[in-house]
């Protein structure tokens, strides 16, 4: 296609939309076979229980240090899936243009989308395309339907948690965050803060063979304090953060700088596993030998006695992480 | 002839009944002994929080019986007759106390814990006393009673004495009428009662009381950190004279900089001559270090003290006390010199009570433990006091003060609990025209906090038999303490910060007529959703307006402005388009999120105008505990200096503003010196205050002039604000029940709540 933006155009079901998916979108997706032709398409699952899950995409701004939207679009879904026990395996994809949208830019997004796809071991199978006014979408907004198949071993689920599990994150927290919203505000580039978002398949998969693995949950949106309340909602126990949960230091740098809490800020590629005692061990040595997982650390336990969320601190002390809320104020006096 | 006279005359029978503070404070023993001067039958009954009194005698006797009930009261009573009325005579010629009634409503009074009496100090003293050196002796006059009484009414089993079986020979005292420890509820020695306990790491516990005592008393002197239980939580202990223990301390608390209270061994008339050598004494501040409360007091620190330098470092004040039980009379007696005696607690957390969960969470600061086992039943931390404006007030109210009774000039519609705010937490429970308030709980982001903040709440209800069917909070909706009262299921109210401030000084001082009252603390949450601590409201208790207030500007970092003041300094430079060189922002990107808005919410608070003078003047970018770099400021301003007037100007929503900007200059320049700088930094803030409520009386007639907020724990700026008002006229008045800070906050929501509902 030889147009530099979007137009209204691109979205009408004539040329330019038959353009605009064939050199754009099929051509990135060329290791999905995506039928572009097809209404429908069968896809293949085997045997085995299907799972499916759908988010959308619409992160500022849409290229970050260490990704975009398009590869989060991917990372997002089949995270979901990989941490329910699932190996993802298909998925459909919906992009929502903006009139005015470079082609260039989309086609760095679709390119990064399809590569990660390909690292996911999934394939897109089915798409769509719209193109919306100018000033009615923020550039490019994303959509993925993801779907796959459970894996065998322990099928993990929230009401699996006991009283004295331990909790592990498989690397440091707040990356993801701090570099989009330092990209998303212009504050300059910091070479050392790169989005973690990426595939966690492999992180997954080898602890369902765990008999003690109890539910595995990817820290995005509220981060692991939102975890913790989300366990307190669903069963009526406590978490407590222990003072070992990593954060790299640029990410504590820029969160000291700019008040904020690193366990409220959203990961893209990291899996917090509960596991019950007797195998938080084996499951943090199944991590630490895994690129994805080298710095996997056990990060807090799961406390009948009191139904909060409690983080301790290297001082000895104790404070509430609270729910989160919209913008919190400050209480100091 | 005249005497013969009366024992002739007829007889008469009264009924009395007397109100106040007339439990756990030797009243009936009182009453017994009185009855048996005058020759009266009859009897004294405690009835919840009452005492009924029935006297048979002649008539003029009686009548002085009754006078000397009121005028000879013990020292710690204050009893008010609330009705004499005819009686019949009783059958039995002789009086007695008969059992305490334990039901009907009535006015509650939870005592305080007492210090030690001069009585049982004589006997703690005296080698042929069966209680000499015995670290728990007590009487009606002195002794545990909040942190021991478990119910009420307050006798030995609803307290956590009643583990401790009376011997024989107490038993006797308990049971005599005519000993000053009849009814004694906490009454001990040495064969039944508390024992203390030496327990060190790696060393087999000493568990006899002496031995106990002067293995602490070693450790001490060799420079160790010592955890002793005491009467309302623990304290982390050591040789004040020490340079190098105390930085031990400092070092193993992670607490570098804040004060740490010292407690002096008593000596001379009025027991503070060996505390003379170190700080003086103004008289009051002396009458209110050696009062029963016996509290911490902020005392000048003498440039030839000896204490070690690190103990107050950079203030001019020391936080002194006395030995305010009988085992710390004993511990500083063998110790003979002042010790360090500060909060036994994790920063910011309710002080520690419970022997176990001491041992454990100490354990990283203390080398060794002095444990009782008499359990703590809710704590009392210490109180603290300081001079301002010639009077001694409260800064923090706790054991020997607590809880604290006080009133309202209106009447409350339902009781209620009011939770207070999110530092300095205290809970109050008021009904009809009472308050009580709880002692300090801590600050309320640890669970340790909230779980003191449940029990005192349920405990000050059962204790007083009154339960609250509604809850007030602070409208800040990230506070603990609003998201715990809105979940407990009962109708909930809330007041706004700084209207609860300003209704606290309304309420506490009861006059008519309204009142200009400025709230100037660090943030709290105001109306307009920002957040406000530089206010001046106008009105009475259940009606604020903001009158006026300070310019505002934006706080980067929100709540990490609170402990970096160098935030608060940067934020007034850019906001006037300007750069500071000393920021530690060094690759700008806080000035980016300024200049972006994020994280950075509006605020018109004083208390961050005077972190960003500490932080420009006393060069304090980051503060190690709240109100350092104010304080550091006023340690440094030794005479007011001249002040630069600031524009006052109305905004757009009518509001007067005054302009801070014209002080950066001034506060940047280096040609002189801080302590100039800091001089007319407070100087103009007071000329700001004084312009802001000339133009109140201008516009609205304002005469009254009320303070309150923890920025007027500043000495130095409450007292220029108080005699400029004063010379042009105005009344001006500080809190005094209470301190100025948030620890108010409960008493003057439950005020604003009844106050409206009189309104109404």
């Amino acid at each position: 296609m030889d147009d530099e933006r979007i137009s209204l155009a691109h979205g009408n079901g004539g040329r330019f939309m038959r353009e605009l998916i064939e050199d754009v979108f099929a051509k990135a997706l060329s290791e999905s076979e995506l039928d572009v032709q097809a209404d429908a398409v069968q896809i293949d699952l085997g045997d085995g229980e299907v799972m499916i899950t759908t988010d959308g995409f619409t992160v500022q701004p849409l290229e970050f240090p260490g990704g975009n939207i398009g590869s989060l679009a991917i990372h997002g879904t089949t995270n979901d899936l990989a941490v329910a026990g699932a190996k993802p395996m298909f998925m459909t994809l919906n992009a929502f243009i903006e009139e005015g949208f470079e082609v260039e830019q989309l086609q760095r997004i679709v390119t990064s989308l399809a590569e990660a796809a390909v690292e996911a071991g999934v394939r897109i199978s089915a798409g769509d395309t719209k193109v919306v006014r100018r000033g009615e979408g923020g550039g490019i907004y994303l959509a993925t339907t993801g779907v796959g198949v459970r894996l065998p071993g322990v099928k993990p689920s929230m009401d699996k948690i006991q009283d004295g599990d331990i909790l592990l994150v498989s690397g440091p927290i707040g990356d993801h965050g701090t570099a989009v919203m330092l990209a998303r505000e212009e504050f300059g580039l910091r070479g050392d803060l790169v989005s973690d978002a990426g595939p966690v398949m492999s992180l997954t998969e080898p602890l369902l063979a765990l008999d003690g693995l109890r539910f595995m949950r990817d820290p995005t949106r509220g981060g692991i304090a939102s975890i913790g309340h989300e366990i307190l909602r669903a069963t009526g126990l406590g978490v407590r953060f222990e003072a070992t949960v990593p954060v790299r230091e640029p990410v504590q740098s820029v969160c000291d700088m700019l008040g904020y809490d690193p366990y409220y800020l959203a990961c893209e590629g990291r899996v917090v596993a509960i596991v019950a005692p007797d195998q938080a061990d084996a499951a943090l040595d199944l991590w630490r030998n895994l690129s994805a997982g080298k710095d996997a650390a056990r990060i807090g336990r799961i406390t009948a006695a009191e139904q909060r969320i409690i983080l301790e601190t290297p001082l000895g002390g104790e404070r509430f992480l609270e729910e989160l809320e919209d913008d919190p104020l400050p209480r100091i006096c | 002839m005249a005497e013969l006279a009366t024992c002739t005359a007829e007889t008469i029978a009264r009924r009395i009944r007397l109100q106040g503070h007339v439990q756990g404070v030797g009243f009936r023993p009182f009453v017994y002994r009185l009855a048996l001067r005058h020759g009266i039958s009859g009897h004294v009954q405690n009835q919840l929080g009452e005492v009924e009194v029935v006297a048979a005698g002649a008539a003029n006797a009686v009548d002085r019986f009754i006078n000397d009930l009121i005028d000879t009261a013990p020292p710690l009573s204050s009893p008010a007759l609330s009705s004499v009325v005819d009686t019949e005579i009783p059958a039995v010629v002789s009086f007695s106390i008969i059992d305490s009634l334990a039901e009907a409503d009535a006015q509650v009074f939870v005592p305080p814990d007492y210090f030690m009496c001069d009585d049982c100090r004589r006997e703690l003293q005296d080698p042929s006393d069966r209680r000499y050196a015995y670290p728990f002796i007590n009487c009606t006059q002195c002794g545990p009673r909040y942190t021991l009484i478990e119910a009420l009414p307050y006798d030995r089993p609803n307290t956590s004495m009643s583990a401790f079986p009376l011997c024989a020979e107490c038993e006797a005292e308990y049971l005599d009428p005519t000993d000053r420890r009849f009814h004694a509820e906490p009454v001990a020695c040495a064969s039944c009662g508390p024992s203390l306990v030496y327990e060190e790491a790696g060393r087999e516990a000493v568990a006899d009381n002496d031995a106990a005592l002067a293995a602490a008393v070693t450790a001490i002197r060799a420079g160790k950190v010592v955890a002793v239980k005491g009467i309302g939580g623990y304290h982390l202990v050591c040789d004040a004279c020490d340079e190098q223990a105390v930085a031990t301390l400092r070092e193993r608390k992670r607490r570098p900089h804040k004060p740490l209270a010292v407690m002096f061994p008593v000596a001379g008339d009025d027991g503070l001559d060996h505390a003379r050598r170190f700080v003086d004494f103004t008289p009051d501040e002396a009458s209110v270090v050696a009062s029963p409360i016996r509290p911490i007091v902020l005392a000048r620190h003498r440039t030839d003290s000896a204490l070690a330098s690190n103990v107050a470092p950079g203030l001019a004040e020391i936080g002194v006390f006395l030995p305010y039980s009988p085992l710390h009379q004993l511990l500083l007696d063998a110790v003979g010199a002042p010790i360090v005696a500060t909060s036994g607690n994790i920063s910011g957390e309710p002080v520690l009570t419970k022997n176990d969960e001491a041992l454990r969470r100490l354990a990283p600061i203390a080398d060794s433990f002095l444990q009782h086992n008499r359990p703590i039943v809710r704590p009392a931390d210490d109180p603290v006091f300081r001079r301002i404006a010639g009077t001694p007030r409260p800064l923090r109210i706790g054991r020997g003060c607590a809880p604290l009774e006080l009133e309202i000039p209106w009447q409350q519609s339902e009781p209620l609990l009011a939770v207070g705010g999110h530092m300095k937490g205290t809970i109050a429970l008021s009904w009809q025209n009472r308050v009580v308030v709880s002692p300090h709980i801590g600050e309320m982001d640890s669970p340790r906090s909230l779980d003191v903040f449940e029990q005192v709440a349920d405990d000050l209800q059962s204790l007083y038999g009154v339960r609250a069917k509604r809850i007030v909070c602070d409208a800040h909706p990230g506070y603990t303490t609003h998201r715990w009262a809105s979940r407990q299921g009962m109708p909930v109210e809330e007041v706004w910060h700084h209207e609860a401030h300003a209704s606290a000084v309304g309420a506490e001082f009861a006059t008519s007529g309204e009142w200009l009252i400025f709230a100037w603390d660090g943030v709290g949450l105001g109306r307009d959703g920002t957040l406000w601590g530089g206010e001046a409201l106008l009105g009475r208790p259940g009606t604020w307006r903001r009158f006026a207030s300070l310019r505002s500007f934006r706080l980067p970092g929100g709540d990490k402005a609170g402990r970096e003041p160098w935030r608060s300094a940067a934020a007034l430079y850019w906001e006037c388009g300007e750069r500071w060189n000393a920021s530690p922002d060094i690759d700008g990107l806080a000035r980016a999120a300024w200049k972006n808005d994020v994280n950075c919410p509006v605020s018109s608070a004083a208390g961050r105008l005077f972190d960003a003078a500490a932080a420009i003047i006393c060069e304090l970018p980051i503060a190690s505990f709240e109100a350092q770099g104010p304080m550091m400021l006023e340690a440094l301003n030794a005479r007011p200096g001249q002040a630069i007037p600031l524009p006052l100007e109305e905004d757009s929503e009518g509001v007067l503003r005054t302009d801070w900007q014209p002080l950066l200059g001034m506060l940047s320049d280096d040609s002189r010196a801080p302590e100039e700088r800091a001089g007319i930094f407070h100087a103009s803030m007071a000329g700001a205050i004084l312009a802001q409520a000339r133009s109140a009386r201008e516009r609205v007639g304002i005469t009254q002039v009320g303070l309150s907020g923890g920025v007027f724990q500043n000495r130095v700026l409450a007292e220029q604000v108080i005699a400029l008002l004063n010379d042009e006229g105005f009344t001006v008045r500080l809190p005094l029940a209470l301190p100025c800070n948030d620890a108010a906050l409960s008493y003057g929501q439950a005020a604003e709540i009844a106050a409206r509902e009189a309104q109404e």
